[in-house]
């Protein structure tokens, strides 16, 4: 009686070798693929680091020029791309400012315009921000220069993206 | 602006702020000096590239004229004027053609606009801060012509 319970067909035999060997390619042929398709969505969202750029004693009242890189990933390729912040210190609060435009981004100077000493000036459009990145009134600019996101640590600076005020 | 249809679409949209093209001029020969003919357009598209990204909201980077050195001189000269001609009468007062290759500094007074000529300089050989480095200075050079530029009426054709 038992032995009869325990009888596997060759038929039986064969279908359940299939079914297990068949079963392993499928899975072993669509894991890949959902690995794939899952990868990008589990990556963080295009995170950048944080870079470090000036020392907190370099640091004055008048804004300066610092330029670092960062790598960026666009949809081919890895590149580094040269990056510019302009920091200053008022009292104990450190500010860095993106050098880009908000008009058409160009690329603005500290005290580049002998009409409108210290404040950012932009030569494609004369568009100005003031000291603190306030756009001027009157000029093409309609929102103030975005600020790097930073961080210190041990009295150096570390930058990361520019971030929209 | 750069040649691409997303800053195109940048463009569309505030065409009445960008009135300035940049073309750069490449030169081509596989025969002879082939290495200084690709250094020579490395050179120029680090330049605009640099330029491109001071004054990305007034001025487009038209993609390179690119031309055989062993061409007719006057194809070359009379192929970027149609090039010129066209982008002035379509949008552009201002022209600048940039390049490495001196042969266009001999044709210069023909050139209806401003040319820069930077005699190109091997970058390979140099380490990444210090290349940058003299590209700065090189563009802390370059910048002025353009902005002043802006100060002058743009020339007639």
């Amino acid at each position: 009686m038992s032995e009869k319970e325990h009888k596997v067909s060759r038929r039986q035999f064969l279908s359940y070798t299939l079914m297990g060997v068949g079963g392993f390619m499928a899975a072993g042929m669509i894991s890949p693929m959902v690995r794939f398709a899952l990868d990008p969505a589990l990556e963080a969202g295009g995170e950048i680091d944080l870079v470090q750029v000036a020392t907190v004693d370099e640091l004055t009242d008048e804004p300066q020029r610092f330029d670092f890189s960062v790598e960026v990933e666009d949809a081919w390729y890895t590149s580094e791309q040269s990056r510019t912040a302009w920091i200053y210190r008022e009292g104990d609060e450190i500010i860095a400012l993106s050098p880009t435009c908000t008009h058409l981004g160009c690329t603005v100077g500290w005290d580049t315009n002998e009409e409108h000493p210290n404040q950012f000036f932009c030569p494609c459009h004369l568009g100005r921000f003031e000291k603190d990145g306030t756009n001027v009134p009157d000029t093409p600019p309609t929102r103030p220069l975005d600020v790097y996101e930073m961080e210190i640590q041990d009295g150096a600076i570390y930058l990361g993206r520019p971030i929209r005020r | 602006m750069k040649w691409t249809a997303q800053q195109m679409d940048m463009y569309l949209s505030s065409k009445e702020y960008v009135d300035t093209a940049i073309i750069p001029l490449i030169p081509l020969d596989w025969k002879n000096d082939a290495k200084g003919i690709v250094s020579m357009g490395e050179f120029t598209s680090i330049l605009v590239d640099e330029i491109e990204r001071q004054f990305k909201g007034r001025l487009f980077q038209i993609a390179p004229y690119t031309y055989l050195t062993e061409e007719e001189e006057q194809d070359k000269l009379n192929r970027l004027l149609t090039w010129d001609k066209h982008f002035f009468k379509h949008g552009f007062k201002h022209i600048v053609y940039i390049t490495s290759d001196s042969f266009w500094k001999t044709v210069e007074k023909d050139l209806p606009d401003m040319l820069i000529w930077v005699p190109s300089l091997s970058l390979e050989t140099m380490d990444d801060s210090y290349a940058k480095q003299i590209i700065d200075q090189q563009l802390k050079q370059l910048l002025p012509l353009i902005t002043n530029k802006w100060q002058e009426e743009p020339i007639e054709r």
